[in-house]
């Protein structure tokens, strides 16, 4: 069927705010959500700075459940798939629920759940424990609870492919509605703030000290986050009857596998440099044609090293195309990232206005890159593309275009 | 009629370790003559909580498919994988050499991963401090892990992807792969799913109310619940022409394939398992009449088992009454993410020998039980088209037809 | 626990890790170079030295360590300095 599909809504929960006007007005101005972590005694570990997000109420989203009763990536990503609605200008309610679907990605589903099993455990033994390891931590946890909260009864995936996850699912989403098994999907990712991420980061020598500085010739390592990011993806034919506004067009994805190493990439970038080649094959897309990367940019030294080599081979070298990464603001929030990171590139193509790489001091001759370093930049952005990589290989990249069918 | 698609997909081999067999060809005849693969919990200490039964693989010796290498950094969940994967890639001659040059790819289903290693990784550092979690533990603590182990291990690097849809995950991987194929995606891809027993599933399901005090017998009226399992199959799927073109042995067709959630919380899954089961006719372009046997995902679960039922037999219509119904988890327990993979290798047993499982110690169905031809004994079928179908996983309702042209 | 004990310990600790035979490892043997582990299996070995020996001794040390030799002669070194603070206290 090959329907054209578009992005007509944003839900986005983040550490530097929520919604889709605060939070890039936030990631425009280089605002960065990084703070002491709060959540859990990070005393003896080597790392203490997170990006978590304060103060998240989940009852003003979460209507039709009891928000008690969802784990806290179920409440980000069921605010983010509200504010999606709303921003798309759609009543749940006035869905056909057979024709629409959720799409949603994750690292760890719901991992606080882990973390009281195990507290129980370890005080008490298994008298005190109870389901919810069977009940609230599975993660297709997330992907359900946004269904039931939107009423949708089509085609469902929950699909945990770590930091690319958010990738794998706007692609799934995508290809779900070009196969006709749906009009419109809720696609996106989340992910909570949990020690089990931040320990195992930290272990393995990953985190920063004091902020997320990507491509920068010091930059340190990645600062855990968490967040949400939704995006509704329609037919082009139905956006365009009912007057939607149109973000973007989703032009196409690549997916690759390293089938390298658990948690280091490919030392040549080659899983990556073969996703954006799929990426842009799928498009009909040159290189030349993209205007705006927004990286996967981690800011750990082997990434952004890495990533750089990926992005010379499809690119050239010294490319000249601005790649910047929102994750020197945000941190990385795991499976919401590449979520997020589709709704930045939706609104580059949108506002004309691309968001910078923070905290940029001394560039390194390693990532030589248009990185836009600390200042957002206006730019006319035709194609967007979005680049995920996940531990265990799994590489993600998806282009985003200027949809010529807008008045 | 056949509904005319592009790209017709094809399977090529098929691999599986469960607590019944670990080979295809044993799992198959073991389920049809009616064996059973659940047994005392050894892997745990169940502590007098629960069934104290499962479907445990035992013993697993992981070895035998895996040679000497490193198995250290590969936890259960990964080594159940790795084993099923190796024995379909050898079914299907996917050899070494030829994987070197074409990527094959890997989709697969699983509700955990491993609940089991992020819960150790979390208490030694609870225990010992963050300086003592194990780095091997945290890079198997994502739920895309195994699927990365088995990409590395088995050198497929084509697309590579997981599914968490409870206890559907396996069928939706399935059929995931299959729509990788028929968009051009990819050509070839192991499909299907892997999950480990373990002490943390076992008691969350205990406490949740899940697991019966019997042996499951699924539809019968006496059910209380299901017994765990776990286990891994995997099916090599292909685009038909290319399997054609390298001379391959084909054991089956993926003819068809739906999806419908229900997103009321359980008491639409019988309306969604029907919409599932429509949508997989009308894409296999079959009417109902042309559906020679059924594989459920029953697992002996009072609602759950009942609502699968009514929503197969609405839109099986008329032919609910004589189509033969079987559940394989009788046998198996409830292997989550693996089960629907297992159905579907029990299920290319059928389309082989023409033998249905049947459901053992069934000995009477609710009143008014829409799929009236289940049996306790595994019976003779003319099987040319087998429906398979599970549910789970907080809504999902999955439909695969398998079988011949 | 003599040198020798200890360099064996850690082989075993090296060799289940790694899933290489600790006899096929060389009392001189570059962890990286010559052993061929990658950062990940180093840090996985730190942790379970540290175990082993009852070291407590912070993640930074063991990053240092790029030998066989360097293993032996931290674990060494740190076994004397609690085995005499052991004995300040008992003395004490």
């Amino acid at each position: 069927m090959n329907h054209r599909i578009v992005v007509t809504g944003l839900g986005l929960v983040t550490p530097i705010g929520a919604g889709r006007e605060r939070v890039w007005e936030g990631l425009l101005a280089g605002r960065c959500g990084f703070s002491t972590v709060e959540s859990f005694d990070t005393s003896r570990h080597p790392a203490h700075v997170g990006a978590e997000i304060k103060g998240f109420q989940p009852e003003p989203y979460v209507r039709k459940q009891d928000p008690a009763k969802l784990g806290r990536a179920s409440r980000l990503a069921v605010a983010a798939a509200r504010m999606a609605m709303e921003d798309a200008g759609l009543d749940p309610d006035a869905l056909d629920p057979d024709r629409a679907g959720v799409a949603m990605g994750t690292t760890s589903g719901e991992p606080l759940e882990v973390e009281r099993f195990d507290d129980l455990l370890l005080a008490g033994g298994e008298g005190e424990i109870g389901p919810e390891l069977a009940t609230v931590y599975p993660c297709h946890t997330i992907a359900s609870h946004v269904a039931r909260e939107m009423g949708t009864a089509g085609p469902n995936a929950m699909i945990p492919t770590a930091c690319a996850a958010g990738n794998y699912a706007v692609a799934w989403a995508y290809d779900a509605i070009r196969a006709g098994r749906a009009d419109l999907m809720l696609a996106g990712g989340a992910d909570a703030f949990s020690r089990i991420t931040y320990t195992g980061f930290s272990r393995l020598g990953a985190i920063a000290p004091d902020v997320c500085r990507p491509f920068d010739r010091n930059r340190k390592g990645m600062i855990p986050g968490e967040g949400a990011g939704v995006l509704v993806l329609e037919r082009l034919d139905r956006a365009l009857a009912r007057g939607a506004r149109i973000y973007a067009e989703v032009a196409g994805y690549g997916l690759s596998c390293d089938a390298h190493h658990m948690t280091a990439s490919h030392p040549e970038g080659d899983g990556p440099a073969r996703a954006m080649e799929r990426a842009l094959a799928d498009a009909g897309l040159r290189p030349e044609d993209v205007s705006y990367v927004s990286a996967h940019g981690t800011g750990t030294p082997t990434n952004d090293k890495l990533e750089t080599l990926a992005v010379c081979r499809v690119f050239g070298p010294s490319p000249r195309v601005p790649i910047s990464s929102v994750k020197s603001m945000i941190g990385h929030t795991m499976g919401a990232a590449s979520a997020i990171e589709a709704a930045v590139c939706s609104l580059a193509i949108h506002t004309g206005r691309i968001p910078p790489t923070a905290n940029f001091l001394e560039p390194d001759p390693e990532c030589a890159l248009d990185c836009v370093p600390n200042e957002a930049r206006e730019l006319a952005v035709e194609v967007a593309m979005n680049n995920a990589y996940a531990f265990g290989g799994n590489n993600a990249s998806v282009l985003f275009r200027r949809c010529e069918a807008v008045a | 009629m056949r509904r005319r698609v592009l790209r017709r997909v094809v399977v090529t081999g098929a691999g599986a370790i469960c607590s019944l067999a670990d080979s295809v060809e044993d799992l198959q005849a073991a389920l049809q003559e009616g064996r059973s693969g659940l047994k005392p919990v050894e892997l745990f200490a169940t502590n007098g909580l629960g069934p104290q039964q499962a479907g445990e693989v035992r013993p697993f010796e992981p070895r035998t498919w895996l040679g000497d290498r490193n198995l250290r950094p590969v936890d259960r969940t990964a080594r159940l994988l790795l084993a099923a994967a190796q024995q379909a890639l050898d079914a299907s001659g996917w050899t070494p050499e030829r994987r070197k040059d074409f990527e094959v790819g890997l989709v697969l289903g699983t509700m955990y991963c491993s609940i089991h290693t992020i819960s150790e990784f979390d208490r030694r550092n609870v225990q010992l401090g963050p300086s003592y979690a194990s780095p091997f533990d945290f890079a198997n603590s994502v739920i895309n892990a195994a699927a990365g182990q088995a990409a590395i291990w088995h050198h497929l690097w084509g697309v590579n992807s997981t599914i968490a849809a409870g206890e559907a995950s396996g069928l939706v991987a399935l059929t995931t792969a299959a729509d990788l194929i028929r968009g051009g995606r990819a050509t070839a891809v192991l499909a299907g799913g892997a999950e480990e027993l373990c002490h943390e599933s076992y008691l969350a399901f205990h406490r949740a109310g899940r697991l019966g005090a019997q042996r499951p017998v699924p539809f019968d009226a006496r059910r209380d619940g299901m017994a765990l399992g776990e286990g891994a199959a995997i099916l090599v799927l292909e685009e038909a022409d290319a399997a054609a073109g390298r001379g391959a042995a084909v054991l089956a067709e993926v003819l068809g394939h739906g999806a419908a959630f229900d997103p009321t919380g359980g008491e639409g899954s019988a309306r969604a398992m029907e919409r599932a089961v429509r949508l997989a006719l009308e894409d296999a372009g079959l009417r109902p009449e042309e559906i020679d046997a059924v594989s459920t995902g029953a697992n002996g679960s009072i609602e759950e088992d009942r609502r699968e039922a009514l929503g197969i037999a609405a839109a099986l219509g008329g032919h609910a009454a004589a189509v033969p119904v079987t559940a394989v988890k009788s046998m198996l327990g409830e292997a989550l993410g693996a089960s629907g993979a297992l159905q579907a290798v029990a299920a290319l047993g059928t389309l082989r020998d023409g033998v249905l499982p049947g459901i053992p110690d069934l000995e009477c169905t609710d009143e008014g039980f829409p799929l009236p031809a289940v049996s306790a004994q595994s019976r003779p079928v003319a099987a040319r088209r087998i429906l398979i179908t599970a549910s789970g996983g907080g809504g999902h309702c999955c439909a695969l037809v398998l079988g011949q042209g | 626990m003599s040198s020798d004990e200890i360099r064996g310990r850690i082989k075993q600790i090296i060799g289940n890790v790694a899933g290489m035979d600790p006899g096929r490892i060389q009392d001189g043997d570059h962890l990286r170079n010559d052993l061929n582990l990658d950062s990940l299996s180093l840090l996985e070995i730190g942790v379970d030295v540290d175990l082993a020996f009852q070291l407590g001794l912070p993640d930074e040390r063991y990053k240092q360590i790029d030998s066989l030799p360097a293993m032996v002669g931290l674990v060494q070194e740190r076994m004397e300095e609690l085995s005499s603070q052991q004995q300040r206290v008992a003395v004490g």
